[in-house]
């Protein structure tokens, strides 16, 4: 379940999600978070099973805090892609995969980024990416929309409307939006609860 | 140099004598000022390192004395060769391994982080050899152009000119004389050969080390001079 998007911007990258969590048939939370800071620079929005996700993160945010503090400058985005898809990876070699697919999106000394790490553990970059089960939707409108050059601010409206796209058909997507702007001076979340218009 | 109290600490396990030094570590310390020095600069957008091959008998081949870690990185040592491949060894397979974990060169910082690490654990254990080496390492990352120096303590330190080896606080005397903030990679090779030239004399060929770009490359003092004059 779940609709989760992530573009690349001339001057960042931005993120956005629905807050949807479902128990089979049923909706488990209206008010799920989706989209988890790494540091200030960098955020990874996730689909799947909730539990792996949340593993997997505060492990990366742990590691990714120690490699800062040893090397004395932050990890890029590539970085903390791979360090997510290693251990996807070595979930799927041992039959104990990691139910859950991540994107990865930041500003480093490389530029604004964009990965998506899915549960074999595969990397790929992207200028736009979109996962979960409203994918399909929210990909119509990327795929209409996004354009090279964008910026943080138009990009936000279009992530914002290609999650809102896919709540309309999705089942497994709804209950509001979460969008999170990251430009190298910082970032910036906006919440739009309850079913916007 | 060893007053006739030390005796009972100097030889075997590393241990602290009475008024708290670590003769073993202090050994291994004078084992680097017999190695052939080398010499480094970092400019602004770059960093060099200058050594002369050891002198040898002319029926053999002579000696590299700068190694390339990593497409990114080199380093030089003094002291016991064994020791300093020993460490040249662990540096290249920490890069290495941080390649198969991120797909990407490791920073400059964290090799010498890992070596530090490596050398201080040889001070803090009975029934082993402090390593008598020291190392200087330069290279280029994502954050900059860097040049450390590593000793058997364990002690890192990071700079803009520095030496180890024979005499090396003669060739330091000269650096901290000439030294200039805007060295070109000319001006830097010129004032490193300088320097290691009053620290050792020497007709021996010169290898030079030159972190720039995203590279380091190793090469002759024809070839970085010619290399000073386009660098690309």
């Amino acid at each position: 379940m779940t609709t989760i998007v992530a573009l690349k911007c001339a001057d960042g990258v931005v993120l956005a999600s629905d807050r949807r969590a479902t128990k089979g048939g049923m909706i488990g939370s209206k008010g799920v978070k989706k989209i988890y800071p790494i540091d200030a620079r960098k955020a990874v929005a996730i689909a799947g099973q909730l539990s792996d996700a949340n593993y997997l993160i505060n492990l990366v945010k742990a590691e990714a805090k120690l490699i800062e503090f040893d090397r004395g400058f932050p990890l890029t985005v590539k970085e903390v892609a791979k360090m997510l898809s290693n251990m996807l990876y070595s979930g799927m070699r041992s039959y104990a995969p990691y139910i859950t697919e991540m994107l990865v999106a930041g500003v480093d000394e490389t530029g604004s980024q964009v990965f998506e790490a899915d549960i074999s553990g595969a990397v790929t970059e992207e200028d736009y990416t979109s996962s979960g089960s409203g994918s399909p939707m929210a990909y119509g409108v990327l795929e209409a929309t996004y354009r090279a050059g964008l910026s943080t601010n138009e990009g936000a409206e279009i992530a914002a409307r290609a999650v809102k796209s896919a709540m309309e058909r999705d089942p497994g997507s709804g209950n509001g939006v979460q969008v999170l702007k990251i430009t190298k001076n910082g970032s910036e979340l906006k919440d739009i609860r309850g079913v916007p218009q | 140099m060893m007053s006739p109290r030390d005796g009972e600490y100097g030889r075997g396990y590393v241990m602290y004598t009475p008024d708290g030094r670590l003769l073993q570590v202090e050994y291994a310390s004078e084992a680097v000022k017999y190695g052939s020095p080398v010499v480094a600069i970092r400019g602004n957008d770059f960093a060099v390192m200058v050594a002369r091959t050891k002198e040898t008998d002319p029926l053999l081949d002579s000696v590299e004395k700068i190694h390339m870690i990593d497409e990114n990185i080199g380093a030089a040592g003094a002291g016991f060769t064994g020791d300093i491949h020993l460490l040249i060894d662990q540096a290249r397979v920490e890069t290495q391994r941080h390649r198969l974990v991120f797909e990407d060169p490791m920073d400059v910082k964290s090799v010498v982080n890992h070596l530090g690490k490596f050398m201080y654990e040889f001070t803090r254990y009975g029934g082993v050899r402090p390593l008598g080496a020291a190392l200087i390492m330069v290279g280029s990352d994502l954050v900059g152009k860097h040049l450390y120096t590593l000793d058997p303590r364990g002690l890192i330190l990071s700079g803009k000119a520095m030496a180890i080896g024979r005499n090396s606080e003669d060739a330091t005397e000269v650096l901290r004389a000439e030294y200039k903030p805007d060295l070109t990679i000319k001006g830097a090779i010129e004032l490193a050969m300088k320097a290691l030239s009053k620290a050792e004399e020497s007709n021996s060929p010169v290898e030079v080390g030159i972190a720039y770009g995203t590279t380091f490359k190793k090469m002759s003092l024809e070839e970085a001079n010619k290399f000073a004059d386009d660098p690309r």
